[in-house]
């Protein structure tokens, strides 16, 4: 029988290291780092929109099985970064509580309750030995009737945060860092600029200009409050919209360029 | 809790006699950010650090200060996640328990079940101790009350008390300046003040929280308006 409490099994399941450390949940994030995706997610004023690579390692795969992006309910959308098997788990579940809400309460689940669901099972699984935490940051995004646009976040440790935009996944450091300067006063973006800051901080992060088949995204806007994923010539006209707004983002972004992915 | 593997307890002691996993608890508990609480002759504060990871969280999404029941209120210190599970679990026995006798829980009680919850995860299978330290303030007719519960489930009644990274400093200062006689005003400054000492850039309405009860027996939870009127009448 293995026994825990510094018995070196700190490392393998979810108890306390001595320094109050909960290995486990920090190798939690190195697993959706490993990943080798990059997501971000940018609030506007009547809008949510969150970006992903969309990387198909073998030319035989069908590409659209290939996805990272997933309706919850027709107004929720959930984009999971890290380990596929267990984001198609929480996806799973998490279509499972929204009906169930819908059907116990008679409205729709909001964003935060969702978001807050999805942190507390999470928490589960740091404080019980039996399961180990997901290796999946989720975003989820949607509009909320008296909030308006809603982003929230949800990481293996059960935090989960609203944000104004946000990132997960490899180059998660820089791409806040590139997303704190574009955001720092505060601006109103119309659903084109949240989009198109979505996109552009991707390319400046990962360096490289995309093709649309390269990226997902996923919008809801206040006056379409469905949940969509944008067709391959929808985000063709977004890029377009960037290359020609000659952002001078890809200049100045590489030199401050810190990777502390671990 | 039904793991089925793990039908043993994973806090075991040591031969020094020790339950190390709490006491790693503990050091969780002590990295986290700073939170206190005062008991006035009249009242209870609480308040706590909201120090986020970026500009870009939304504080308004974020509320570390909860409300248990309309005369008890909670802060904590330690790993958030674990907080919202005690959380949770105290406002469910506090209905139970007016469900049953039909009158609002006493704090002791409530902070008693909430130990006892702890305690649980303590000795039983599979599960680690919480990662948090709570400190409770409510207001019931034994007058305004300040409970701190720790990991291992033990709790005190506290005239003031402080939780987190800069547990030492806050509470000398806290030590020097207590008086059993001060108003729940005076003693939301003092709570400030304190907080200051060991608060890292500059302090606004929105990176504290702060909640009070006062002889009308309501926790609230200030607005960050209201803060920056306290600051202000420190500064």
């Amino acid at each position: 029988m293995s026994r825990g409490s510094g018995g070196g099994y700190d490392r393998h399941i979810t108890i306390f290291s001595p320094e109050g450390r909960l290995y486990q949940v920090e190798y939690a994030f190195k697993a959706v780092k490993a990943a080798g995706i990059t997501s971000i997610g940018v609030r506007g004023a009547d809008s949510v929109c969150v970006v992903t690579q969309k990387k198909v390692p073998d030319k035989l795969l069908d590409q659209t099985s290939v996805t990272h992006l997933f309706p919850i309910t027709k107004y929720l959308g959930l984009l999971a970064t890290g380990m596929t098997a267990d984001a198609r788990t929480l996806v799973q579940q998490a279509r499972n509580e929204a009906a169930e809400f819908r059907f116990r309460y008679g409205y729709e689940m909001p964003v935060d309750s969702l978001a807050r669901w999805i942190a507390d099972k999470s928490q589960v699984y740091t404080q019980h030995a039996y399961m180990r935490p997901l290796g999946v940051v989720a975003m989820i995004l949607g509009i909320d009737e008296e909030k308006g646009p809603q982003l929230f976040k949800c990481d293996p440790a059960g935090h989960f945060f609203g944000h104004k935009a946000t990132s997960a996944g490899g180059k998660e450091q820089e791409a806040i860092n590139f997303l704190e300067k574009k955001m720092k006063n505060d601006p109103a973006f119309s659903y084109e600029e949240t989009v198109q800051t979505a996109i552009s901080a991707l390319q400046s992060v990962l360096q490289e200009d995309f093709k649309a088949s390269e990226i997902e995204v996923g919008v809801v806007r206040k006056e379409d409050p469905l949940f969509k994923v944008l067709s391959t010539e929808e985000i063709d006209e977004h890029l377009t919209a960037i290359s020609e707004r000659l952002t001078p983002s890809s200049l100045t972004k590489k030199s401050v360029l810190i990777n502390i992915s671990a | 809790m039904g793991d089925s593997q793990y039908s043993f307890s994973l806090t075991t002691f040591s031969p020094s006699g020790k339950l190390v996993q709490i006491e790693h608890a503990l050091t969780a508990v002590g990295s986290g950010q700073t939170s206190l609480g005062i008991k006035a002759a009249n009242g209870v504060v609480i308040a706590t650090e909201k120090k986020l990871p970026s500009i870009l969280v939304d504080e308004t999404s974020v509320q570390k200060i909860q409300i248990l029941t309309p005369n008890i209120g909670v802060v904590y210190s330690g790993m958030g996640p674990d907080s919202r599970v005690l959380v949770r679990k105290s406002r469910k026995q506090a209905e139970q328990y007016f469900r049953l006798y039909k009158e609002p829980i006493p704090v002791t009680q409530l902070v008693r079940e909430t130990a006892t919850v702890m305690q649980e995860f303590t000795q039983s299978g599979g599960v680690r101790p919480f990662g948090v330290s709570l400190l409770v303030a409510g207001y019931d007719d034994k007058g305004p009350q300040l409970y701190q519960v720790d990991p291992s489930g033990s709790y005190f009644s506290w005239k003031a008390s402080a939780m987190g990274k800069n547990v030492s400093n806050a509470k000398t200062f806290l030590e020097k300046r207590y008086d059993e006689e001060t108003e729940l005003d005076d003693a939301v400054h003092t709570a400030i003040l304190t907080l200051k000492e060991g608060f890292e850039g500059q302090i606004s309405g929105k990176n504290i929280e702060i909640g009070v009860i006062d002889n009308d027996k309501i926790f609230r939870i200030l607005t960050p308006s209201e803060i920056e009127d306290y600051l202000n009448e420190v500064a």
